[in-house]
């Protein structure tokens, strides 16, 4: 019996220890007067981050509370959770998982002149449902030593068979390869796009691994001549507290594609308030936090993003490498396109 | 009990269900509940099975499914001969010899199990790769670096079988140190050479102990994510995730995993197979320790070199590169808040440990207590979780504790008390799924105790009046103790190296390292994921030091 005792006991145990998070979870109802917070679901598990929930903190009295994970694990967590999720914002690092998010009914609509005013039409949702919080441009790396920039002209290019063996990129399951290629459907259509992702294959220098830092040190160790990478990393590789990968990432040239057309592919990352918050106030204060000059500033400094603001610079490392013209195709098309995106990098064997 | 299996298929259906009623007592209706609550995230999986596979099924059929095939037998092939041939090498030498630095290496070997796959992965492709240690290394001596790939098939395989093999190696290794002594004198006295009773005897005697350790090590491989996603090798656990999240498929994701499922089944149902054939059970009293031989000069050397390769390569060199890039970041990344999520993960980790122990017991010893045959097969279904990729559990859980959350709302709403999610969310939620998903690594290491305890034990005890309860603690208890704690410290190392099912199921403002660890390589900052890595290493260390002295002592 003793056995059976002790089950029940842990049992009856585990069920008070629910008790209690039950209890407490009423009492700091009572106490939300007192403490306000904001629970924050987000895609960005950056350190700078941090330090910005932490201003925002320091600034407001409202506590951040954050769980990290993809952004597609996040939307199906929120999905499951209903209308009990505690989730107020949602932030993903590209415009297409927001768009899918608002289509499945997770966001929604919110007023608000600071956001509206702050942020450039084409980085905000129609509905008001998500608004861009930084840009990172979807560029090319080259060997200087072995490509010539007048030879790099736009995405569409590197189909052509001089550069046969000569490209690296990473694996189709990142999301940014996938964004990039819900852009060409949405500016070229299915059937070119499907070309284009095997025109591609067919050009690699290697089978697609590794993150997009590795696709920069396998071009200058010489394994391909071109890399597609995201802007971002390269900052950051240029900031590495390793000093190799400092020297790795100042020997390749960086080339905005298309910019005599639509102009480059950039991600989104953004935020938007979650249809059941229940702090929506306050989740409406974070957001416009994130677009706030401190924040962008941060978000420009530590993390070499671009920000929204058109107010405060880039960061001096990525402002070195000019301005340049951005693909303004409607972000929600992002959403739309990402499955069919996969399915054609599947059928073009681009693993 | 088992003598039983062929006669019944002789009897009629009515004469079956006779025998199930009178066989079934209240422990095969414990054994079925607990198996029950183990499985319910299995169930609700399983249940999508009936709803078809989502549109894009056909598409994964034709254009992926032979690649996950291939690639998950590739790895399972020539991870169990890398694994099989590191682990059960060092654990014989350092059983049957005595050479310099034995006792030293006897727990460095384990050591490789406190390093999440998929930081053994980044650290290698550190150290091979352009401008990686490597790389500097033979610029400092002036030689032409050939640069080894290691990020492919090949090396996955090699990298997983390096973390993994201590699994083998610890099962082989009790195995040898406490069953083989009176098998090797007679051997020796009979005249047959050191090699032959290895390959002869040993090997096939200990084969369920091996055989029981690799099962574990496949079921870790095909359920790997990071470093095969990192090397770029597409397997079962890699497309479960490509067709739930990126092609927003959830039911085809279901009907991979059951596909894996199946294969892992396959493994279990192997295993059970290949123990049944060799039953072998030893009282207590003659049994000792193995006496170990010393070799001379070469053959010293020879002997000490095998044992270390394996802890060179799954140990030091990672954690040297793990180091190294830790102090390169050290002052952007580290502050006290590292104390803080230690102390979390290592409260978590202990506690979902015993927990897991706690039903692996249960599950164990009621199924033994119900007369009904069948029972310990069923209870089986409880181990399944490991097989299962730690999202998929996460998701599992998430069903069926969210419909009890909002049934629990709504009868508070009743009485006019508001709340939120009680399960869900909460720490309950969280170590319920590491139950789920750990009982087979605490399941494993007790049954095979179990099973070396002559039934004769138990039952010379229960003839004499004395209940199965009793009986358990008195005598049964005391005989198992080390396979216990082994089980209590293998989970507490997995659920320290636990990520995805974490990620999803972690409540607010619990932090755990290896949720730190993923958060920087997510972000490619590799070098900066060390620190959390290191303190993961170090905190799963002391338990396993502590492991290897149960081990020897028993």
């Amino acid at each position: 019996m003793k056995k059976i005792l002790f089950a029940v006991a842990t049992f009856s145990l585990l069920v008070a220890c629910g008790n209690e998070s039950k209890k407490k979870d009423t009492t700091s109802e009572q106490k939300a007067a007192k403490e306000q917070v904001v629970n924050v679901y987000t895609h960005r598990h950056y350190e700078p981050d941090q330090n910005i929930f932490k201003m925002f903190e320091e600034k407001t009295g409202i506590k951040v509370k954050v769980i990290n994970a993809s952004a597609d694990e996040l939307i199906q967590k929120m999905k499951m959770e209903g209308k009990q999720s505690p989730a107020d914002v949602l932030i993903t690092v590209d415009a297409g998982r927001l768009s899918r998010a608002k289509e499945e009914g997770l966001l929604q609509s919110i007023q608000s002149e600071i956001l509206e005013n702050a942020i450039p039409s084409h980085l905000l949702d129609v509905d008001n449902q998500w608004f861009g919080l930084t840009k990172r441009a979807r560029i090319i790396a080259y060997a200087k030593d072995r490509v010539k920039p007048e030879d790099l002209s736009s995405y569409e290019d590197l189909v052509n068979k001089k550069w046969k063996g000569k490209i690296l990129v990473r694996s189709s399951s990142n999301i940014y390869n996938q964004s990039l290629m819900a852009s060409i459907i949405g500016n070229n259509g299915e059937a070119a796009a499907k070309e284009w992702a095997e025109g591609i294959v067919a050009n690699l220098a290697r089978s697609p691994k590794g993150s997009d830092r590795d696709q920069v040190k396998a071009v200058v160790a010489g394994e391909g001549d071109i890399a597609i990478v995201n802007s971002y990393y390269i900052g950051k590789m240029l900031n590495s507290p390793d000093a190799e990968e400092v020297n790795t990432a100042q020997k390749i040239g960086l080339f905005f594609p298309n910019q005599n057309d639509r102009g480059t592919h950039i991600n989104v990352s953004g935020a938007g308030v979650a249809k059941y918050a229940p702090n929506k106030e306050n989740a409406i204060l974070f957001i416009e936090y994130l677009i706030s000059e401190e924040a962008q500033q941060v978000f420009t400094d530590a993390n070499y993003e671009y920000p929204v603001l058109e107010s405060v610079a880039p960061v001096a490392d990525i402002k070195a490498w000019g301005d340049f013209k951005e693909d303004t195709l409607g972000l929600n098309k992002l959403g739309e396109f990402n499955k069919k995106a996969v399915l054609i990098f599947d059928a073009a064997g681009w693993k | 009990m088992q003598q039983g299996g062929n006669k019944n298929e002789a009897f009629s259906l009515k004469t079956r269900v006779k025998r199930l009623k009178r066989d079934s007592n209240r422990w095969s209706v414990f054994t079925l509940a607990i198996v029950f609550f183990l499985a319910l995230p299995i169930i609700f999986i399983g249940v999508e099975l009936f709803s078809g596979p989502g549109e894009t099924w056909g598409h994964i059929v034709e254009y992926l499914l032979p690649e996950y095939i291939w690639n998950s037998l590739y790895l399972v092939f020539f991870c169990s001969i890398l694994v099989l041939v590191f682990g059960v090498s060092s654990a014989w030498f350092v059983s049957r010899f005595d050479f310099m630095f034995r006792k030293q290496m006897e727990w460095l070997l384990i050591l490789p199990l406190a390093i999440p796959s998929y930081i053994v992965g980044y650290a290698y492709a550190g150290i091979f790769d352009y401008g990686g240690s490597m790389d500097l290394l033979f610029r400092q001596l002036g030689l032409e670096f050939v640069r080894i790939d290691i990020m492919n098939r090949a090396g996955l395989a090699f990298v997983l079988s390096i973390s993994l093999f201590p699994y083998v190696y610890v099962s082989a290794r009790a195995f040898f140190l406490n069953q083989a002594n009176n098998l090797l004198e007679a051997s020796k006295m009979l005249g047959v050479s050191e090699l032959k009773t290895f390959f002869k005897l040993m090997l096939p005697l200990a084969r369920p102990a091996i055989v029981a350790g690799l099962v574990l090590v496949l079921m870790e491989v095909l359920n790997d994510y990071g470093a095969a996603k990192y090397y770029g090798v597409n397997t079962f656990t890699t497309g479960i995730f490509r067709s739930w999240f990126s092609l927003e498929e959830p039911q085809t994701a279901v009907y991979l995993s059951a596909l894996l499922i199946i294969f892992i089944f396959a493994l279990i149902l192997f295993e059970k197979w290949q123990v049944r054939k060799v039953k072998f059970t030893s009282s207590k009293t003659n049994s000792t320790q193995i006496q170990r031989k010393q070799p001379k000069g070469g053959l010293q050397w020879l002997i000490f070199s095998v044992v270390l390769l394996p802890i060179v390569l799954g140990f030091m060199l990672p954690v040297a590169q793990l180091v190294y890039w830790a102090v390169i970041t050290a002052s952007t990344v580290f502050d006290m808040e590292f104390i803080m999520i230690s102390l979390q993960s290592f409260a978590i980790a202990i506690s979902s440990a015993l927990i897991t122990v706690f039903f692996a017991l249960l599950l164990i010893y009621f199924s033994k207590w119900s007369t009904l045959s069948s029972i310990k097969n069923i209870s089986r279904i409880g181990v399944l979780g490991y097989a299962i990729p730690g999202a998929v559990i996460a998701i599992g859980i998430m069903i069926p504790t969210l419909a009890l959350d909002k049934w629990l709302i709504n009868m508070l709403a009743k009485v006019g008390i508001d709340s939120g999610l009680i399960i869900n969310g909460t720490l309950i939620a969280l170590l319920y799924a590491y139950a789920v998903r750990f009982l087979a690594v605490a399941y494993n290491p007790i049954d095979s105790t179990a099973l070396k305890v002559d039934n004769s034990i138990p039952d010379s005890s229960k003839v004499l009046g004395v209940g199965n309860l009793k009986t358990f603690f008195k005598i049964e208890f005391p005989l198992i103790k080390t396979g216990v704690f082994s089980a209590v410290i293998l989970v507490f190392i997995d659920v320290m190296k636990e990520l995805p099912l974490t990620l999803i199921l972690k409540p607010y403002h619990i932090d755990t390292l290896a949720v730190k660890a993923f958060e920087y390589a997510s972000d490619e900052m590799v070098m900066e994921a060390s620190i959390p890595s290191l303190f993961i290493i170090f905190t799963a260390m002391l338990p396993v030091i502590f492991l290897n002295k149960l081990l020897i002592k028993k």
